[in-house]
């Protein structure tokens, strides 16, 4: 197994990456299937359900009093808690629809966890912990894989830019923090600008909204795509879930760094060396529990060890997971 | 950084990170706290007045008036008050809530039934998060290997008698059931005990939680009709913490467990090591030895 994963961490190319984005996406497809079947009945249920009672209550009490003004208030909020959004006709982000349930895998599977949606049924909800339990590993197999590429295009700007300068050490500081500030410009400045022409946002909202679902804390109070009054173009809600994917793995590294400096205060101009310890958990932080405990100072030959360590990292939650199940 | 370094600063690195960890979150609890609290209560009485507004203007309801009430109640009910009731309802943003709240922020748990609404607040979320979640991630490590240190027993195997080989492995067994029976079943149960959730929604509450995906639809301590003793949403993110670093003891701790179990079968059958290590390809994903040094 450990040769195995060596020597597909060592010709770990394209189509690799190439090919487990297939299988992630198809994986996202499937849950994507399963929820919508689950749960798009049940929601629209609810959703009749409370459109039935309010025009009952418009009938029966044409003047409300105390008590039924706290009925009608219980029966909302718990639409309101059931997914159904109340006023009008919703956006298809809000439901158990194509798009909704694409959405509601991301948010799992990521664990960013908005809950703008959540499964209601029990089957769905059972559902939901076995896809999380396979989903999460893969979506952190595919952040590592995302993460290193792009170290690999930062250290191979280094290195021409050593060739330029003369002096390697002065051109990884300065990729470094290319790489730095062009990722912060791409990730998290820019897009908050897209938000706030698309969702009427100010700035602030926007770029909060970026960190909160990047950090994949994902509180939910700041949504895209759910405002029923606007037109979203079509490429919106894919471009958004790219943007995920990428600013998760680079947003990993970032705090990996962070990470790092924490965790030796002393070499805090190593981080750069060579970004290795960056390298081969970009994204375990999120994991970081059964993650590594403790930075590797980087050995000379890093490339081809760490990125073994990289793929198999995540492994050991799929095999607890089959094991635990075989038991 | 050498693993030796790491078994020092159990001892002696670990305290201070736990008081720094603990500090973090009750500075965050407190400036949350200090942000948001006046802004919940105006919004809170805000409601309250449009609510009062409604009642006496719309003596007979037409259905412009029910949407823009619906809106009304979703909007606040976004914001984090909570409709029901009247404005007696316990803050959402006092002490042990505050703490609970920065502990689901730096968990990246995230559940979303509070969340800052003041720019300052969120500003502040942001910075306080980047800084957080590493030190989170920092403070379970450690008390990952500080458990892991106690079993450094497993390193030392190859020369103990056999049959203490399978003592230990039932110790270590049994030790491992019951802490993930007291850490992993048991608070679920007391939840769904407490809240009234039945025990499927319990564990669910507990999965969701733990894989820090939190989506908040089950958040415990949110029943405005239920009284709760005053420090349970501070045990609840005590159990969070404590669950988080278990889950990592554990998935650290379980491919060599399974590792040496399947070697002890393998050698009680009579087979050779090298067997043994060469079956292992499908069983263990971690074959080699966790670099303790005991």
């Amino acid at each position: 197994m450990e040769t195995k994963g060596r020597a597909r961490g060592c010709t770990c190319s394209v189509p690799g990456t190439l090919i487990l984005l297939l299988i992630y996406l198809a994986y996202l497809a499937l849950g994507t299937g399963v929820f919508w079947a689950l749960e798009g009945r049940l929601e629209w249920d609810s959703s009749r359900r409370f459109q039935r009672d309010k025009w009952a209550l418009l009938r029966n009490f044409t003047c409300l009093d105390g008590p039924a003004l706290d009925s009608l208030i219980r029966g909302i909020v718990q639409a309101y808690k059931s997914g159904a959004l109340v006023i009008g006709n919703t956006s298809s982000m809000a439901r158990w629809e194509l798009v909704g349930s694409f959405f509601f895998s991301v948010s799992t599977i990521t664990t960013i966890g908005y809950g703008n949606l959540s499964p209601h049924t029990l089957a769905a909800r059972l559902f939901c912990i076995f896809f999380a339990l396979v989903g999460i590993p893969l979506n952190l197999v595919v952040l590592n894989r995302l993460g290193r590429l792009m170290l690999q295009g930062m250290h191979r700007c280094a290195r021409r830019l050593g060739g330029a300068l003369q002096d390697p050490a002065k051109a990884r500081l300065l990729a470094g923090c290319g790489a730095l500030l062009s990722g912060l410009l791409l990730f998290l400045l820019l897009p908050p600008l897209l938000f706030s022409y698309m969702e009427g946002w100010n700035y602030m909202e926007g770029f909060y909204f970026a960190f909160i679902t990047l950090s994949t804390v994902g509180f939910g109070d700041y949504m895209i795509g759910m405002d029923p009054d606007r037109k979203y173009p079509v490429w919106y809600k894919n471009v958004i879930s790219l943007w995920i994917l990428f600013g998760m793995a680079w947003l990993a590294l970032i705090i990996q760094l962070i990470l790092s400096l924490m965790e030796t205060p002393g070499e805090s101009c190593s981080c750069y060396h060579g970004g290795s310890k960056e390298d081969f958990k970009p994204s375990s932080w999120r994991q970081g529990p059964d993650g590594e405990p403790e930075p590797h100072s980087p050995p000379p030959g890093y490339h081809s060890e760490e990125t073994a360590e990289v793929i198999q990292h995540p492994e050991p939650s799929i095999h607890t997971v089959h094991h635990g199940k075989d038991s | 950084m050498p693993s030796t370094g790491l078994c020092n600063c159990w001892g002696g690195r670990v305290l201070p990170l736990l008081l720094a960890y603990i500090c973090y979150l009750l500075l965050g609890a407190t400036i949350f706290q200090l942000l948001e609290k006046q802004a919940e209560a105006q919004s809170r009485d805000q409601f309250q007045i449009e609510k009062l507004r409604f009642l006496e203007n719309y003596t007979c309801l037409d259905q412009q008036a029910l949407e823009q009430f619906v809106q009304v109640i979703m909007e606040a009910w976004v914001k984090g008050v909570n409709p029901k009731g009247n404005s007696t309802n316990p803050s959402n943003w006092d002490f042990g809530s505050s703490f609970f709240f920065a502990g689901t922020v730096v968990t990246t748990i995230g559940y979303g039934n509070l969340a800052p609404s003041t720019e300052a607040g969120q500003v502040f979320c942001v910075f306080y998060a980047l800084v957080g979640i590493p030190l989170n991630v920092i403070f379970l490590n450690h008390l990952g290997t500080g458990l892991r240190t106690q079993m450094a027993i497993l390193e030392r195997w190859e020369d103990q008698p056999r049959r203490s080989q399978l003592l230990h492995l039932l110790t270590l067994a049994l030790f491992l059931t019951l802490g993930t029976l007291v850490i992993l079943i048991f608070p679920p149960m007391v939840f769904s005990h407490v809240e009234g959730w039945s025990f499927g929604e319990g564990f669910y509450f507990a999965f969701i939680t733990l894989s820090t995906i939190g989506f908040g639809d089950y958040v415990v301590g949110t029943d405005p009709s239920k009284h709760y003793i005053s420090v349970y949403r501070s045990l609840a993110a005590i159990w969070i913490l404590l669950g988080l670093a278990w889950l990592a003891l554990i998935l650290s701790l379980g491919p060599l467990l399974l590792h040496r179990c399947s070697q002890l079968w393998l050698l009680s059958r009579g087979l050779s090591l090298k067997e043994g290590g060469s079956s292992g390809t499908d069983g263990p994903p971690r074959p080699q030895k966790i670099p303790i040094s005991a």
